[in-house]
């Protein structure tokens, strides 16, 4: 118990002093570019998961190849990926940023293909039957009754980026993982334990504002628990 | 790193293969000890859960915020306490393991038929025989399913446990880069990748030998 | 045998389920319970077997208060069948049977022997033994849970809807299978059902219930459709009661006439003497061959030249019901209904008419037997 009141002086005492709120070593500038990595590598993500997810599941065609390439993606060692792009292409952004991506896409693309294609066969020919197009039967049917998967899958993505970007710290990068690797190195714990509180604090944030979107944007009639997959 | 260094370089495999052998070990055991760990929590959590409903939101609740924290960020809270060892690579795995079992479990339990459990209980099944001889058995391929997304995902983050020392096969990835050379990263994560499909394909096997009953078909006669 | 005494059930949130229930049930028989939906049938079903709790009034088995037996072994000693059958997906068709009997205790050996003698008895073949569940169809499942229900050889049965999620025509066989069984078995039970059919072809005894739990009328199939006690009974026997009661009178009990039967050697100059629109043409053994019309009869010749219309169908003094009787009239072209014997000769034929002086006999009959004389 003395322990853990240590350890929350020590991180308090570490978020307080006035040298991290500064420069380009201080939280702001940290977390501004843990923002930057993550926020750039979901958007592309997601503009490539739920392409795909729509298109595959609309049309029931390349679903094996969905399931493959989730299932492989899964096994991935993320942190893995990271240090050889590093390795390989240098210590700069873009090759992080296509590897955080390349990371977060399998688990959009697979929650939105399984989502719409979820939908009850029974409304999808109902909504065919009243006289939708194609187009209108994804967009005002199958994508809003899949908006809990759709969710799910941007959720777990970019929980997986915020992880994964601080890992990238380790070779070279910036973002929040800095502290923890930095104090690693030079055997700060203050530092270590002040940047992983951060880093909760933050994912912790991520997952609140999902929480929150799923509770404005999906349909109430829609809203059962959605379990992880 | 060199222009000329090709991707992987196979004379160093064959040099190392002892050594490769040794680390592949052990991070079997610190990606697969987890799940077993994940599995004995979450069995009796889940009952407990699908048994009374208000605990499952606030359980669901805990784990998800678990699972939410990043890995690095939990082993360096678990260092204070169990310092640069395997138990601190191991913990934050198993509780990682507990977002997909124990809703998983809770699902399985769920896809009991109603009829089914009705019939056990009409029959004459008190309520811990009924757990274990009718509802576990049925839910059982839901909860390898959990399994199976548990061991691979914990198979690929023990990598992150490098960064206090204890990552298995993720000691290739670090050295790879320091040394700036591409083969031993490249084996790791070939290697890694390699024993989480393998424990994947093992769990589907053990899947169909513990439920022929599940992937027999529907004859008409 | 089972006795319900003043029993009701109310839930908290202030329904009640069923309401001052009092029902003896004899042993030997089959009751069955019927009621629109939220009658409280399956509450009263399910409280024999401990499956509900009372909240007031006892329910007892062979004298014996029901809550003085610990709920999982009464359970053990009562078979019950539901509509989904409700197999075991993960145990083979043999041990589904077993499960009984294991629970009680006999060896592996001795419970898989008994569920293969159970199988054969529900008329499944024995290579199904080690299939799964859902490797058989509904009706073959529902034959499965019938038989897992008799495992241990319960006095006891009780059946919540155990037929009404099968398509009619195997939904027949099974309600066929059943009686036979029952023949063989007399065991006690208990059947819920909300088709008024199917209580009127298996009960001995029918239980109406009407929402709000209570009990409109307990009595035989016969006299309730002959008195119901009040309109609610009467309407949910529904309209055609009359006609279903002809279900009850023998086709032996009908008077017939003789008719204008002919053999095919009568010459048409005779039959057209008979004066009669239709005429039957027999063959030398008095089978029926078919109708003619009189005035339709080419001049000359015998009856064997004439064209006949086709019978329809017959019905036989000897197992049919006046109900076969009545159909076989409605659908004759002569509006003449055929009786045969068992060897299928005309006896004689009757008209619908002729057919509602047996429905009054019928009635008078009940009538007679009546305490309350409530025959409207």
């Amino acid at each position: 118990m003395n322990d853990l009141l240590n350890q929350l002086r020590l991180v308090s005492d570490w978020l307080t002093s006035s040298q991290q709120w500064h420069g380009a070593e201080g939280i702001p500038q940290r977390l501004l570019e843990h923002l930057t990595y993550s926020g750039v590598s979901l958007l592309f993500a997601a503009l490539i998961g739920l392409t795909f997810g729509l298109l595959v599941g609309h049309t029931g065609r390349g679903a094996f190849a969905v399931a493959s390439v989730a299932n492989l993606a899964r096994a991935i060692p993320t942190f893995g990926l990271v240090v050889l792009v590093v390795t390989l292409a240098g210590l700069s952004t873009t090759p992080v940023l296509i590897a955080l991506t390349a990371l977060a896409v399998p688990p959009i693309l697979i929650n939105t293909f399984e989502g719409v294609r979820g939908v009850d066969p029974a409304t999808r020919d109902a909504a065919r039957g009243v006289g939708m197009t194609e187009w209108e039967v994804l967009v005002k049917v199958e994508v809003p009754m899949a908006l809990p998967l759709i969710l799910l899958g941007l959720r777990v993505a970019a929980i997986q980026i915020v992880a994964t970007a601080t890992v990238a710290a380790y070779p070279g990068l910036g973002g929040l993982g800095r502290f923890i690797v930095d104090g690693l190195s030079r055997n700060d714990y203050e530092l270590v334990i002040g940047g992983s509180t951060v880093v909760v604090v933050l994912a912790l944030l991520v997952q609140i504002a999902f929480t929150a979107l799923r509770r404005v944007i999906v349909s109430p009639g829609l809203r059962v628990s959605a379990s992880r997959s | 790193m060199n222009d000329s260094e090709p991707l992987i370089r196979w004379g160093w495999i064959g040099d190392h293969a002892g050594e490769l052998a040794d680390y592949t070990g052990v991070h079997l055991r610190l990606g697969l000890l987890p799940v077993l760990f994940g599995l004995i929590i979450s069995i009796p959590l889940g009952i407990l859960c699908h048994r009374w409903r208000w605990l499952y939101p606030p359980v669901l609740t805990v784990n998800n915020i678990l699972y939410s924290i990043p890995s690095l960020a939990l082993f360096m809270i678990f260092v204070k306490y169990t310092g640069l060892t395997e138990r601190t690579v191991m913990i934050p795995l198993t509780l990682y393991t507990l977002s997909v079992l124990v809703p998983n479990v809770v699902d399985g339990l769920a896809s009991v038929p109603e009829p089914v459990r009705q019939a056990a209980i009409a029959m004459g099944f008190g309520p811990v025989r009924r757990v274990v001889q009718v509802e576990l058995p049925i839910a059982v391929p839901v909860v390898i399913a959990g399994v199976r997304v548990a061991a691979v995902s914990s198979i690929s983050l023990v990598a992150v446990g490098q960064l206090i020392g204890q990552g298995g096969l993720g000691y290739y990835i670090t050295r790879g880069l320091q040394l700036d050379f591409p083969t031993p990263i490249v084996t790791a994560i070939a290697l890694i990748m390699l024993l989480a499909l393998t424990t994947d394909a093992l769990l589907v096997l053990a899947q169909r030998l513990l439920t022929p009953w599940s992937r027999s078909k529907v004859t008409t006669s | 045998m089972i006795r319900f005494d003043a029993v009701s059930k109310n839930y908290p949130n202030g329904t009640t389920a069923v309401d001052e229930l009092s029902l003896e049930l004899a042993e030997g028989g089959i009751t069955v319970l019927v009621g629109p939906s939220g009658c409280g049938k399956t509450t009263t079903l399910r409280m024999i077997n401990r499956m509900v709790e009372p909240t007031a009034g006892t329910v007892s088995l062979r004298g014996q208060d029901i809550r003085d037996v610990h709920a999982p072994e009464l359970r053990r000693g009562i078979g019950y069948v539901i509509q989904h059958a409700g197999l075991f997906p993960h145990r083979t068709i043999l041990d589904n049977i077993a499960t009984v009997p294991l629970l009680l205790g006999w060896s592996k050996k001795k419970a898989r022997a008994r569920a293969a003698e159970l199988l054969e008895l529900v008329g499944l073949p024995a290579e199904m033994a080690t299939r799964y569940p859902n490797q058989l169809s509904g009706g073959q499942q529902q034959r499965v849970g019938v038989a897992r229900a008799l495992g241990a050889d319960p006095p006891v049965l009780l059946m919540d809807e155990p037929f009404s999620a099968v398509d009619p025509i195997v939904r027949a066989e099974l309600q066929a299978e059943f009686i036979r069984l029952q023949k063989e078995l007399h065991k006690t039970i208990v059947f819920v059902t909300h088709d008024i059919d199917e209580a009127i072809k298996l009960g001995d005894n029918i239980a109406v219930f009407r929402t709000g739990g209570k009990l409109a009328q307990f009595d035989t199939p016969e006299r309730l459709l002959a008195h119901p006690a009040d309109d609610f009974v009467a309407g949910f026997v529904g309209q055609d009661r009359g006609i279903r009661r002809l279900s009850f009178v023998k086709a032996g009990e009908v008077p017939l006439r003789e008719g204008p039967v002919l053999t095919t050697t009568t010459a048409v100059a005779q039959a057209r003497a008979t004066d009669e629109p239709w005429i039957l043409v027999v063959d030398d053994a008095r089978r029926p061959l078919g109708w003619v019309e009189a005035a339709a009869i080419p001049q000359g010749g015998t009856l064997a030249d004439a064209t006949l219309t086709p019978l329809g169908h017959t019905f036989s003094l000897v197992g049919d019901s006046a109900r076969a009787a009545l159909d076989a009239a409605l659908l004759s072209p002569s509006r003449l209904a055929v009786g045969v014997d068992v060897d299928g000769a005309v006896i004689g034929v009757v008209d619908a008419y002729e057919l509602s002086a047996v429905i009054a006999v019928a009635k008078a009959e009940a009538a007679a037997g009546t305490t309350d004389g409530g025959d409207a």
